[in-house]
């Protein structure tokens, strides 16, 4: 058994017996102690990536241990989370929500280490379908909306992925005939020339609104703010929010197969318009509905499909280094806003709970009296968000924006113009929440260990952008090559 | 082997008919025996293509689809009909002559969209995939026409038909059977998410059973 087929399995079948017996915070330590567990295999994976269906390429390795670190320090963070919302679920509620927890961790990793597009579409559906039922947790109207929205929207981009995995089978009789290897992404990036150009963009055209259903890109983003604001925070925000790097690669990937059928003399359409209007729709709506947003929540849910939007642009652009800036900014990304949610999920709890309609910006003014270095930290990752130096984002943004000035000079401008209203919007909320009054006295409280654990975050972030270890360096421009 | 095309053919061609009745009913247990005749048909589409590309897997799908979306599915959504009395709630958003044009039309957009780019495929996958696209685009016409959930819901039952005829129709595709497994098991979710929205809708709130377990472990 490969390291890769032990990091998916050990969370999924765990799953079955979260969801069976346990108190909560027992539930919540097996939680933490199996993320341990995967992170420690997602490390394995890089040097031995497995074979057959389950074979983690080096992208998927990487953000393989992504997903296993952000799942191993919200774990850490789950049980602040679980002690101070004991009382707002069932004992049975609890064990869903832990098994709902292993259950998405095990979708994504599945997702990125799947070299097979039919398990990469079970993948998404596992991990959407888990997210659904966290969203509809609470069972309060508000929560079931959501839930429901995101099933009709989350169902019809679920469903058109499938209708654009069949066809790029079809698309791949030509050249790999029936069977297996006509599913394999690598034995389809290897023959991507052979491959029906027509066929591949009519795939494209249905599995970039599939995956984009997922990948939150407007117009099919309805759902994510609701989503994210209802649900229970650590699974609704953070860790679902790994599951939004999947589609994104699955976006790149077939991107890059009808970019490589192109070169190679095929009948595909040019994929870079597509996914630059996708993404410039996402920015700029982003940036002109993020400043009429109430409740913390659903404002940085925004945020993260202005990000989202961002790397697809990115992708759009095409060549290896705009890849290469849009791959980096999806790590970064992450760092960033499970950091930030993690805080923000440490700095409700201090005002009475974090359930759900408790993350208002009103109710959450003036951390500072609360906890000087919670408020610091949670200052620091909103701020990181902007994407000004010395945040990480900086590093990628820019290097997204040179690249759009270089090869699409056209849409610089509306690119600039959306993450600069963006940035905006964003630093217009750190203020009040730090420094300003807080809403009603508030007695000193300890920050406990999740600021600590943003702060790594934080610092990863900032040491991935501005000195990035060597070998990290080699793979992610290997990989940017390889899909340019 | 001559009768392959035309019987495959056919049964497609009632699987599109019966998606495109449903644009034109308005009543829902209409809806409900509509969907019940599509997925019949579409088992026996599955049995069909399993003898015709002698592909056992597809047996299963066949199966699979006759057990679940012919018979238990819709005896559900009949339960909920009943259960809440939703045999009049079908308001169409749009007026049901114009969506049936709109439906001709999307038939003509697939028609024209897949038939010129699958020259270079089998000419039953071809049409078959030309049949199956219009189910999936009808599916999403209902979605979008009806303001009903319920009637939302046998939209995205019939879009899923369509795409589980796809995938029969693929030469030897592998997975069809567990991806038309795992597609139920969304299906299912779907049906009872239907069930507890509209416990929602009626009691405002399912708070009650929590808050009660809650007092019992208090005591």
């Amino acid at each position: 058994m490969s390291f890769a087929l032990a990091a998916i399995c050990l969370p999924l079948f765990a799953t079955v017996f979260l969801a069976l017996a346990g108190s909560p915070l027992l539930g919540a330590r097996i939680n933490l102690g199996l993320s341990t567990a995967v992170f420690a295999l997602t490390l394995g994976v890089v040097s031995h990536p497995g074979h057959g269906l389950v074979a983690a390429d080096p992208l998927g390795a990487i953000f393989g241990v992504l997903t296993g670190f952000v799942s191993l320090t919200i774990g850490v963070s789950n049980i602040g989370f679980v002690r101070c919302e004991q009382a707002g679920f069932s004992h049975r509620q609890w064990r869903v929500y832990h098994a709902l927890c292993q259950m998405v961790l095990g979708s994504t990793l599945l997702g990125l280490y799947a070299d097979n597009i039919g398990l990469l579409w079970a993948a998404t559906e596992g991990a959407t379908l888990a997210c659904i039922f966290g969203v509809g947790l609470p069972r309060t109207a508000t929560a079931l909306e959501a839930a429901w929205k995101y099933f009709i929207l989350g169902g019809v981009g679920i469903a058109l992925a499938l209708f654009g995995t069949m066809l790029v089978y079809l698309a791949a009789q030509p050249a790999l005939g029936p069977g297996l290897p006509a599913l394999s992404l690598i034995a389809l990036s290897a023959h991507a020339g052979r491959l029906d150009g027509s066929l591949l963009t009519l795939a494209f055209v249905f599995l970039l609104f599939g995956y984009g259903t997922k990948a939150a890109l407007v117009p099919l983003h309805g759902w994510l703010p609701d989503a994210y604001a209802e649900g229970p925070a650590p699974l609704t925000t953070a860790l679902s929010g790994l599951t939004l790097n999947v589609a994104l690669i699955a976006i790149l990937r077939f991107r890059h197969l009808l970019q490589a059928n192109r070169l190679e003399g095929g009948a595909a359409m040019p994929p870079g318009p597509f996914l630059l209007v996708l993404g410039l729709a996402s920015i700029l709506l982003t940036a002109f509905s993020l400043s009429r947003r109430r409740d913390s929540r659903r404002f940085f849910g925004f945020s993260s499909i202005e990000h989202s939007g961002l790397a697809v642009f990115a992708f759009g652009v095409g060549g290896a280094t705009a890849i290469f800036g849009g791959l980096l900014h999806m790590v970064i990304h992450t760092l960033i806003k499970s950091a930030l949610f993690q805080a923000l999920i440490r700095a409700a709890s201090f005002r009475g709970g974090a359930g759900a309609g408790q993350f208002g910006f009103s109710h959450l003014r003036g951390m500072m009296a609360a906890n000087k270095y919670l408020a610091w930290v949670l200052g620091a990752c909103v701020f990181a968000l902007t994407g000004l130096p010395p945040s990480g984002l900086f590093v990628s943004e820019f290097i997204i924006i040179s690249q759009t000035i270089q090869r699409e000079p056209l849409a610089a401008l509306p690119l600039g113009l959306g993450l600069a209203l963006c940035a905006l919007a964003v630093i217009r909320t750190i203020g009040p929440m730090v420094i300003g009054p807080p809403p009603k006295p508030v007695t000193p409280t300890k920050a406990g260990v999740t600021a600590h654990l943003a702060s790594l975050h934080l610092i990863l972030a900032f040491g991935v952008a501005f000195a990035m270890p060597w070998f990290l360096v080699r793979a992610l421009s290997a990989i940017a090559v390889a899909l340019r | 082997m001559t009768q392959i095309y035309p019987i495959a053919h056919l049964l497609g061609g009632v699987i599109l008919l019966c998606a495109f009745a449903l644009l034109s009913q308005r009543r829902i247990s209409a809806m409900i025996t509509l969907y019940q005749a599509e997925a019949i048909t579409l088992s026996a589409a599955a049995f069909w293509q399993g003898l015709a590309q002698g592909a056992p897997s597809l047996y299963l799908t066949g199966l699979i689809t006759l057990g679940i979306k012919a018979i238990l599915l819709p005896i559900g959504l009949r339960r909920i009909v009943w259960r809440f009395g939703l045999t009049r709630a079908n308001e169409s958003a749009l007026p049901l002559g114009l969506s049936l044009v709109m439906g001709v039309g999307l038939i003509g957009v697939a028609v024209l969209v897949v038939l010129p780019t699958t020259v270079s495929a089998l000419s039953l996958t071809r049409e078959d995939l030309a049949i199956s696209l219009s189910i999936v685009l009808l599916g999403l016409l209902v979605m979008t026409s009806r303001r009903h959930a319920l009637a939302q819901v046998i939209g995205f039952l019939s879009l899923e038909n369509g795409l589980v005829l796809a995938a029969t129709g693929m030469p030897d595709m592998p997975f069809v059977a567990e991806l038309t497994a795992s597609l139920l098991v969304l299906l299912g979710v779907l049906v009872v998410g239907v069930f507890l929205f509209r416990m929602n809708e009626h009691f405002d709130s399912l708070d009650l059973a929590g808050l009660e377990d809650i007092e019992r472990r208090g005591r």
